[in-house]
Formats: C-alpha cells, sequence, structure tokens
C-alpha cells in the first residue's frame, strides 16, 4: 500500500467529520498554544533578568578587597588583607592583555550642600573609565576628565535627582557646590538610570577618585571594576587579574573576584526551573487533549466497524488497517498543533508589541519540542483504538457487530 | 478401483472448491453449535451454485468459510489449488485479495466515497499504482453498465446501482470466484432480475459464481442448487 493512499484515506475521514475534527483539533491547539505562552513568559522573566543585568555590562569582572572563604584551623601566614590601590588599577590596566578598561571605585556619604539646601547622599570616587564600564550617560556637561588619577581638580558629577533636588530648575553647570566641607566645581549631571543591581545612580555624586578617597579618609578601595575586552574573554580577563594582583599582593590572594557570569548563572538555572514548571503545567492540558484524541478515535473505529469488516474482505492487512486509523490520529494532532503554534506565534507577537520592555518572543526550540510532543501524544494515544480495530474479526465486522 | 471413482477422483481434482469433511463448531456458552458439519463439496470452475435453506442452516458460515473469512475447526479447504484451512489472518487477507469477490446484500459501500473511490479501494490496498488503477476503476465500472455514474456517492444511487457499484468493485480485483450474500435481498423484483442477470453474464465469462439466496427464482438460475439443514448439505 502506498504511504500517499494511507494519507488520503486517513484525511477523507478527517474532512468529512468537520466538527469533530475541528473541536479535537481546538483542544490540541489550545495545548500547543498554552505551552508556547507559558514558556515564553519563563524566558521573557529570564530574559528581562539577565537584560537588568547586562545594564552594569557582562564584560565585568568586579574585585572585592578580602578573600571570602571558608577554611579550617589556623592560618599559616597571618591574615592580614592588604588594600586595593590604584597601583593595582593600573598594574590590572598595564598587565592584562584581555581587560579593555579598568576604573577604581572608592565610596561615602555626605551632604552636599548649594545655597541653603542641603542633602546627603552617597559619594562615588572613580575615574573616566568608569562612564563606559558601568554604561552610565551624561545628560549636560561633562564626566570626570580623564588623566592621572592620582591627581584630580575638586570637580562633582550629579546624579539626576541630585541635581534636581538642589537646583530646582537652575543650571547647575559651573556652580560649586560644598560636600562634606570640601568645595567642589559641578561640571556635569548623569543621565538617568535609575537603579540598578542595588545602587541608585539618580542619587549619588561622582567625584575624582583621589579626592574621593582623601575626603574620607580611605587607604584602600571599596572596588576595581574591571571591563573584558568581550564576554568570551572574561574568564581569561579574571586569570590575568588574579595573577598580577596576587604578585602585587606578595603571592598572598587577599582579594575576591566576582563576574557577571557566576551571578548570571544562579539567576539563569532559577528563571530555567521556572520554565520548566510551567511547560509542565502547560503539557497537562496537552495530555488532556491527547485522551481526547483517544476517545474521538474510538468512537471513529466503532462508527467504522462495517468498514474495517469490508476492507479485510477486501484483502486489507492488520497493519494496513492500523496505518490508516493510526495516520489519522497523527494528522489531527499534527494539524492542532500547527495551528496552536501559529496561536502561540501570533499572541506572543501581539503581547511583545504591546508591552515591549518584557522581552517575549516565539522560541524556536519550544515550538520543535511542543510539535514533536504533540505528534507523540497523536501517536500514543491514536494506538490503543487502531490496533482495536485492526484487531476486529473480518466476518463479525461486517455484520455490524464486535 | 472402478472407473466411476477414477471420474470423481479427476472431477474433484480439478475443483476450484474442494471442502473435505469441513466442520466449523462455535462454542456458545456450555454448549457447541455445530455450524458446519462434516461437509464435503467439490465445484469446478465456472460453476453457478446456489445455496439455500433456512436460517440457522450453517449458509452465512458456509459463505464466510469458503471466503476465508473464517476458517475451518477441521477438515481441508482447497481453494484453486490452495491449502488454506491453516493460514494466518494475514495469509488469508492475502488469498482473498487474488481470489474472492464479496458482494454483500446491505452493498458495503463507504458512504463518503464516490462510487469511482469505492471501487478503487481493494486496488488501493494491493498497492496498485494510481495511474493503472484510474484505467481498471473505468473498465469495471463500464463492465456493470454504470459509466455515466462515476462520481455519484451511493446516496446519490438507487439500489440497483449500488449493488453494480458492488459487483464492480469485487471484479476490478479479478477475482477466480465470486461470492455473494443475498446479492437481491434489498432490491424490488426488477432490479433483482437485472442484478442475477448481470452476475448470470459475468459467470458466463468463466467466473465461479456462489450465492446465498432465500428467493427461489434467484435459485432457478443457478446450475446446482446446494441446499442445506443442520450445517450439512441435503442430498438431491
Amino acid at each position: 500500500m502506498r504511504r500517499g493512499d494511507v494519507i488520503e484515506l486517513a484525511g477523507e475521514t478527517l474532512r468529512i467529520h468537520r466538527l469533530r475534527t475541528g473541536l479535537t483539533l481546538s483542544a490540541i491547539a489550545i495545548g500547543v498554544t498554552a505551552v508556547l505562552l507559558l514558556t515564553a513568559l519563563g524566558d521573557a522573566a529570564k530574559g528581562y533578568v539577565v537584560q537588568e543585568f547586562a545594564g552594569v555590562g557582562t564584560n565585568l569582572v568586579i574585585v572585592l578587597p578580602g578573600k571570602v572563604e571558608t577554611s579550617g584551623g589556623m592560618p599559616a601566614f597571618g591574615g592580614t588583607t592588604r588594600d586595593l590601590t590604584l597601583e593595582d588599577c593600573d598594574a590590572v590596566k598595564r598587565q592584562s592583555p584581555s581587560v579593555r578598561d579598568v576604573a577604581p571605585f572608592s565610596l561615602g556619604s555626605g551632604p552636599i550642600e548649594y545655597g541653603e539646601r542641603s542633602r546627603d547622599t552617597r559619594v562615588i570616587g572613580t575615574t573616566a573609565p568608569f562612564l563606559g564600564i558601568r554604561k552610565l550617560t551624561i545628560a549636560s556637561g561633562q564626566f570626570l576628565p580623564p588623566g592621572d588619577p592620582r591627581q584630580g581638580d575638586p570637580v562633582v558629577v550629579l546624579g539626576q535627582k541630585v541635581a534636581h533636588e538642589l537646583f530646582q530648575d537652575e543650571n547647575p553647570l559651573g556652580k560649586l557646590v560644598r560636600v562634606a566641607q570640601w568645595r567642589f566645581r559641578v561640571i556635569g549631571v548623569l543621565g538617568s538610570k535609575g537603579t540598578s543591581v542595588g545602587i541608585d545612580y539618580d542619587d549619588l555624586i561622582i567625584v575624582p577618585v583621589s579626592v574621593g578617597m582623601r575626603m574620607f579618609n580611605q587607604t584602600g578601595l571599596f572596588r576595581i571594576m574591571v571591563e573584558a575586552t568581550s564576554p568570551q574573554a572574561v574568564p581569561v580577563a579574571l586569570e590575568q587579574v588574579r595573577s598580577v594582583l596576587i604578585i602585587r599582593h606578595d603571592d598572598d590572594e587577599d582579594f575576591t573576584l566576582i563576574t557577571q557570569d557566576a551571578m548570571l548563572k544562579t539567576f539563569s538555572s532559577v528563571f530555567d526551573a521556572l520554565t520548566a514548571g510551567l511547560a509542565g503545567i502547560a503539557a497537562i492540558s496537552l495530555a488532556v487533549a491527547g485522551i481526547g484524541i483517544m476517545n474521538v478515535m474510538l468512537v471513529s473505529v466503532s462508527e467504522r466497524t462495517g468498514e474495517v469488516g469490508l476492507l479485510k474482505a477486501l484483502g486489507a492487512k492488520r497493519k494496513q488497517i492500523l496505518d490508516v486509523f493510526l495516520v489519522e490520529a497523527m494528522m489531527l494532532s499534527t494539524a492542532g498543533a500547527v495551528v496552536g503554534v501559529i496561536a502561540g506565534v501570533v499572541i506572543i507577537l501581539i503581547a511583545a508589541a504591546i508591552w515591549p520592555f518584557i522581552p517575549l518572543h516565539p522560541s524556536i526550540a519550544w515550538i520543535a519540542l511542543v510539535i514533536t510532543l504533540a505528534i507523540v501524544a497523536g501517536v500514543s494515544f491514536g494506538l490503543m483504538p487502531a490496533r482495536r480495530a485492526a484487531r476486529l474479526d473480518a466476518a463479525e465486522a461486517l455484520r455490524g457487530r464486535h | 478401483m472402478s472407473a466411476a471413482s477414477a471420474d470423481v477422483r479427476s472431477a474433484t481434482d480439478q475443483a476450484i472448491i474442494r471442502l473435505d469433511h469441513v466442520s466449523r463448531v462455535y462454542q456458545v456458552g456450555e454448549s457447541e453449535v455445530r455450524a458446519l458439519d462434516d461437509v464435503s463439496l467439490a465445484i469446478p470452475p465456472g460453476e453457478f451454485a446456489a445455496i439455500m435453506g433456512p436460517s440457522g442452516s450453517g449458509k452465512s458460515t458456509m459463505l464466510n468459510v469458503l471466503g476465508c473469512l473464517d476458517t475451518p475447526t477441521s477438515g481441508r479447504y482447497i481453494l484453486d489449488g490452495e491449502s488454506v484451512e491453516n493460514l494466518s489472518e494475514d495469509q488469508l487477507a492475502d488469498v482473498r485479495q487474488r481470489k474472492i469477490g464479496f458482494i454483500f446484500q446491505s452493498y458495503h459501500l463507504v458512504g463518503r466515497m464516490t462510487a469511482a473511490r469505492n471501487v478503487e479501494l481493494p486496488l488501493i490496498f494491493a498497492g496498485v499504482e494510481p495511474r493503472e488503477r484510474r484505467d481498471r476503476v473505468r473498465a469495471a465500472i463500464e463492465s456493470v453498465g454504470l459509466a455515466k455514474r462515476i462520481t455519484h456517492r451511493p446516496d446519490q444511487l438507487s439500489g440497483g446501482e449500488r449493488q453494480r457499484v458492488a459487483i464492480a468493485r469485487a471484479l476490478v480485483m479479478e477475482p477466480r470466484i465470486l461470492l455473494a450474500d443475498e446479492p437481491t435481498g434489498n432490491l424490488d423484483t426488477r432490479s433483482g432480475e437485472e442484478i442475477v442477470a448481470l452476475l448470470e453474464r459475468v459467470n458466463a465469462q468463466g467466473l465461479t459464481l456462489v450465492l446465498v439466496t432465500h428467493d427461489p427464482r434467484v435459485a432457478q438460475h443457478a446450475r446446482r442448487v446446494l441446499r442445506m439443514r443442520d450445517g450439512q448439505i441435503v442430498p438431491e
């Protein structure tokens, strides 16, 4: 028997029973759409978080002073922690080929005053590369000028909120402000960034790192921000930074390196689990649809008992009868899957157009998986009814008994 | 060995249908029903035989066994030189496909298919190429005089026309024997006569024809009438 004939015979039945075919098909389509929508939602949640982190820069390696570790017994050599210094910054920049840029980072807080107004705020001390590394923007004026980090004029860049609170509608550029009793000239205002990984970039001010450290009497840096040449270069950059700093710190790894990647991986795995959970829930509706297929096929077989008897009398083999019914179930589930995929993709695209900030997009992998799943469901749920048809006794089936 | 018995042997050797002591026993609850009880029968090629008898006499079982839809509980059945009593279900299907055409009282046409498609069915399951199928379907439908009804569905045809489609379907595989179960049972007298005439014409071309009927007017066309009672053929 030719394959095309099997498909044609199976299709004829589906065409005749339009309503029944349509209903079963929709059940499968709804299941498939549910899987696609829920997994897209899970992926979108993950994408949203990844996007947030990417705002910090995925090429980023952060150096913290002190080693975070758990160890037993007494340390063999003294547990003193050396400060991270501007010299460390320079060395990392000069000696690590996979590092594009380095910015020191000091942190303090104090009141900033202009005229009658005053506001407590965070004071970040850093250098020019910080702007690019943290992906900040300048709304007006300029950022810290490049130059020797150990030098530094008393200039300040204000966050959006600080600038607004202190100056209202006045232009802050060129004005003198007082921060913790130090006098600064305002040279720029940051573009709005909002809160990124716990720091509100609208409610802070940025000063040259040497000035910042002097203001707060600091000998070491709070962090060193290192940007690798590319996301792929992060592991290499990490090792380069580590070895440069270990040598500078007398063979002692008294600092901690954090990569964006490590944080992202943790979040990713949490969201992958969430997506899988959602997919599992949606798969239940697919299983229900599969039982629908079985039901329809059982009805179809019992209605067509006489026909099966006839086909057997005409010489149809068991396998041929089985194939015709199985292909019918498969066509039903495949058509349902295709309709469901189209509906799912359309809904996802519409939702993505309405809420552009949610990274919703149809996933090829999920589409492929769900189509495979639907076909497998069609075959496995169609198998029992098809077997029943194939095993009918020809003589009794012809008499309309079964 | 007498000349007469040698004669009988050569007649049975040539037979297209030969039953040797065939019994078909059904188990109904505790009791046994001997639907066929030690039947021996030889039908030569080209014969037109009618099987008659009251309900429950074993006619249907006889037809099922002859049509390889059922197998004997004991005894031998040799169809066209091939012993079929021990064949598997699929092997029997193969024998039916190659050698037997069926005609039923209720036609057994598939309602959603056109006349042509119905006639095409056996060819489809035999794996015949579509082009060859088209020609053979056309020839079979023309041979029963329904060329103009080829695209009609059964519900657009009269009873007599439906039975003609069924006969075309039975002939399209060019079988060795034609088995008809009350072929005129659902038809009015005139259509019935036309169908019998058509079957006689087919038989005249050499096809062996065995039909089951209640109707003596149909049976009188047969060259040989087998009367059954209680699972046995009553001697004439």
